[in-house]
């Protein structure tokens, strides 16, 4: 059901649906208090791939990543309406556990935000809360796994006792990153991860995201133009709640089909 | 960017020197106000510390000699004929003696001049009333000493200590001194022989309330606070904390929580006297609970720490970033799990710095007591929950009412021991503070 339906919201320009969607989003709609802040969102994300959103601010690019492990359920005034669907079941519903999405659907923030525990125990801490390892040694694999697919085991393999957060900021949001692959998620939410970063730990995590989309369907919101053209297979992109265009990466940047999406690309705003 | 032309006004800037002289007029007095500031500041901290000063010196200085007290060496002789005259060494009849017969008889074996009962009562006067219960205490220890004599340092009366301790001139009248100048003539022979020594004054710590000075000490009061707060503290920490976390990551903002949030404040500002109010109707009258114990006064102070803590708590807990939160819920914890492993050790060293600022505040609280009878006369160490007894700030009150002048003294030492506690209370507030809490 890819190209039957090229345009599924009223305004989104491209394809929306892909083969065998890890989340189909149909007619989302977030509402905080009175401000309507995503405005009838269809998109699908794929396996084994990055999917960029990008738009202005305020766009509604993070409001949308955070309906997708139900974070904005943290939020008292926000409302989420419309179906979510991870491997074909709404996560809305009421026999769709919080914890257990969660746990399949990690999360990266913009800022780095390790726990004030040690390396060690930040890595830990999620298969030790859901139970993940059968004993001690388990979870030395766990978190030694974890930190090399992070590339950060070589940097810290000598202090996983020290404070997570005596890191570099760099090295605090690729702990973040393996702090969210211990749990062995099947999603990766990332939240503008190297807003916070300089250039070179930006590289850093741009190379990580490559390779972790082996593994997983990743999904990142960023200001960055280069940095979405860099990293992900399809772009999304969000105008004021709305989903104006969805397409290939190298196409959107290179033949945007929705003049808001031109303009933005280019540099008329944003 | 060529949209100047639809700007209303013609305002022209002026040339670079004319708005800098502009700024320099100003700035002469910019820096007077500054100095203005600065001096009222300064001034306002330095009559701060003035008062502090005063207050600790006025307290230190009318208290300080409370930790020593004169004591007389007394040879008693241990008289079987008096103690125990059928030698049966039974405890009642050990207990029913007349061991004031033998501080008398130790005394006059030193002044074998002394005739008559008036003379004999002036000389025994010299001696604490107390002498005789420890000349009973050392007999019930150790019958053997029944019939030996013996060596015993006992306390003077109140008013030699005074008069030693140079409260009152040697030189004054005799009846403002209360002390003859027949009874200075023995004193003066007693210090002559090395009878008369300032020991370090065990009596004041050990001893409760007694209507004789000399024996009168904050030890009942000192046990009477520590049960109290034992109380106060077992019972408002754990509720505190739970209603403000409740509060702070559980219940939804509404209306409610908002009406509570701003009775807890209310209840925080509640004269503490209303506090005793309701515990004398509520946990007396009503419950039932013993009149004057620690247990009752715990459970009022409960009630005028917890606003104290709950709102200390919440401060603490609002200032857990909440990017450790959404890290944690976005782990998948669940809430419980992400206030448990996460959010509360983080806040826990605001909630006890505010815990212990509450226990101090009921430490110093008096009116509350007042009204549920902690103010009662109570010689007995409390040793429990439900036995009677007072607390420090309200033997400082039943003492400065006191008309002995030997009670003025003791006082303020009640006052430096109190200090002494609040002090200790908020420099461990101080230290938990610096040492737990944990920078992110």
């Amino acid at each position: 059901m890819n190209d039957s339906i090229p345009q599924a919201g009223p305004e989104t320009v491209g394809n929306v649906r892909v083969p065998e969607p890890v989340f189909s989003c149909t007619d989302v709609n977030v509402h905080y208090g009175d401000k309507h802040a995503i405005k009838n969102v269809n998109i699908d994300i794929a396996r084994q791939e990055v999917l960029a959103m990008i738009g202005p601010s305020g766009c509604g690019k993070s409001t949308f990543l955070r309906c997708l492990n139900r974070m904005n359920d943290t939020i008292p005034s926000a409302r989420v309406t419309g179906r979510i669907a991870l491997d074909g079941n709404d996560i809305h519903d009421k026999r769709q556990d919080v914890v257990q999405l969660r746990a399949r659907v990690g999360m990266v923030f913009q800022k780095p935000n390790p726990f004030p525990k040690s390396i060690y125990e930040n890595v830990a801490y999620g298969p030790r809360i859901h139970g993940l390892a059968a004993d001690r040694a388990e979870l030395d694999d766990i978190v030694g796994s974890s930190l090399r697919r992070a590339g950060l085991w070589d940097e810290v393999k000598d202090r996983l006792n020290q404070p997570g957060t005596s890191l570099s900021g760099g090295q605090q949001q690729r702990l973040c990153i393996a702090r969210t692959i211990a749990v062995n998620p099947e999603v990766i939410l990332m939240d503008e991860p190297c807003s916070a970063l300089d250039p070179i730990a930006t590289a850093k995590i741009e190379d990580l995201i490559d390779e972790l989309r082996e593994s997983y369907a990743i999904c990142i919101v960023t200001h960055s133009m280069q940095q979405a053209a860099r990293v992900s297979q399809r772009t999304a992109y969000f105008h004021l709640g709305d989903l104006v265009e969805v397409g290939e990466t190298n196409k959107i940047f290179t033949n945007p089909r929705a003049k808001l999406t031109e303009d933005y690309i280019t540099g008329r705003f944003g | 960017m060529s949209n100047t032309s639809n700007g209303a006004s013609a305002y022209q800037p002026p040339p670079a020197d004319v708005t800098r002289a502009k700024v320099s007029a100003g700035l002469a007095r910019r820096y007077r106000a500054e100095a203005r500031f600065r001096a009222l500041g300064l001034s306002a901290t330095l009559l701060g510390i003035l008062f502090v000063i005063f207050l600790f010196g006025s307290v230190i200085w009318r208290g300080y000699s409370i930790f020593g007290q004169h004591q007389v060496r007394l040879d008693v002789f241990f008289d079987p004929e008096v103690i125990d005259p059928s030698g049966t060494h039974s405890r009642e009849a050990l207990l029913a003696a007349d061991y004031q017969a033998l501080v008398r008889a130790a005394l006059k074996s030193r002044f074998t001049e002394v005739e008559g009962r008036r003379q004999v009562r002036d000389l025994t006067a010299l001696v604490s009333t107390g002498a005789a219960a420890d000349v009973q205490d050392a007999v019930l220890a150790d019958p053997s000493l029944i019939g030996q004599r013996r060596s015993m340092w006992v306390l003077t009366s109140s008013n030699v200590d005074w008069l030693l301790k140079g409260k009152v001139a040697r030189s004054a009248p005799e009846n403002e001194r209360r002390i003859s100048d027949e009874q200075l003539g023995w004193l003066d022979a007693l210090i002559k022989d090395g009878r008369i020594e300032q020991r370090f004054n065990w009596t004041f710590f050990r001893h409760g309330d007694s209507r004789d000075p000399e024996l009168a000490g904050v030890g009942g009061a000192l046990a009477g606070s520590l049960l109290t707060l034992f109380v106060t503290l077992l019972l408002s920490f754990p509720v505190g904390v739970a209603a403000a976390i409740y509060l702070e990551e559980f219940a939804r903002q509404n209306r409610i929580t908002d009406l509570i949030e701003v009775n807890i404040n209310n209840l925080a500002a509640v004269p503490s006297i209303v506090f005793g109010l309701l515990g004398l109707s509520m946990f007396i009258g009503f419950f039932g609970m013993p009149r004057s114990a620690p247990l009752v006064g715990g459970v009022v102070l409960t009630l005028l720490t917890l606003p104290t803590i709950i709102i200390a708590s919440r401060a603490a807990l609002k200032a857990v970033p909440p990017s450790i939160r959404e890290a944690a819920l976005g782990m998948g914890a669940s809430r419980v799990q992400t206030v448990a492993h996460h959010v509360l050790p983080l806040a826990m060293p605001g909630m006890l710095t505010g815990a212990i600022i509450g226990m101090a505040r009921a430490l110093g609280e008096s009116a509350p007591l007042l009204m549920i009878g902690m103010v009662a006369f109570i010689v007995d160490i409390p040793q429990g929950l439900t036995d009677p007894s007072t607390v420090l700030p309200v033997q400082v009150f039943l003492w400065s009412d006191s008309p002995e002048r030997a009670f003025v003294e003791r006082t303020s030492g009640a006052i430096i021991v109190l200090l002494l506690f609040l002090i200790l209370m908020n420099a461990t507030a101080v230290v938990l503070r610096n040492r737990f809490e944990k920078r992110w």
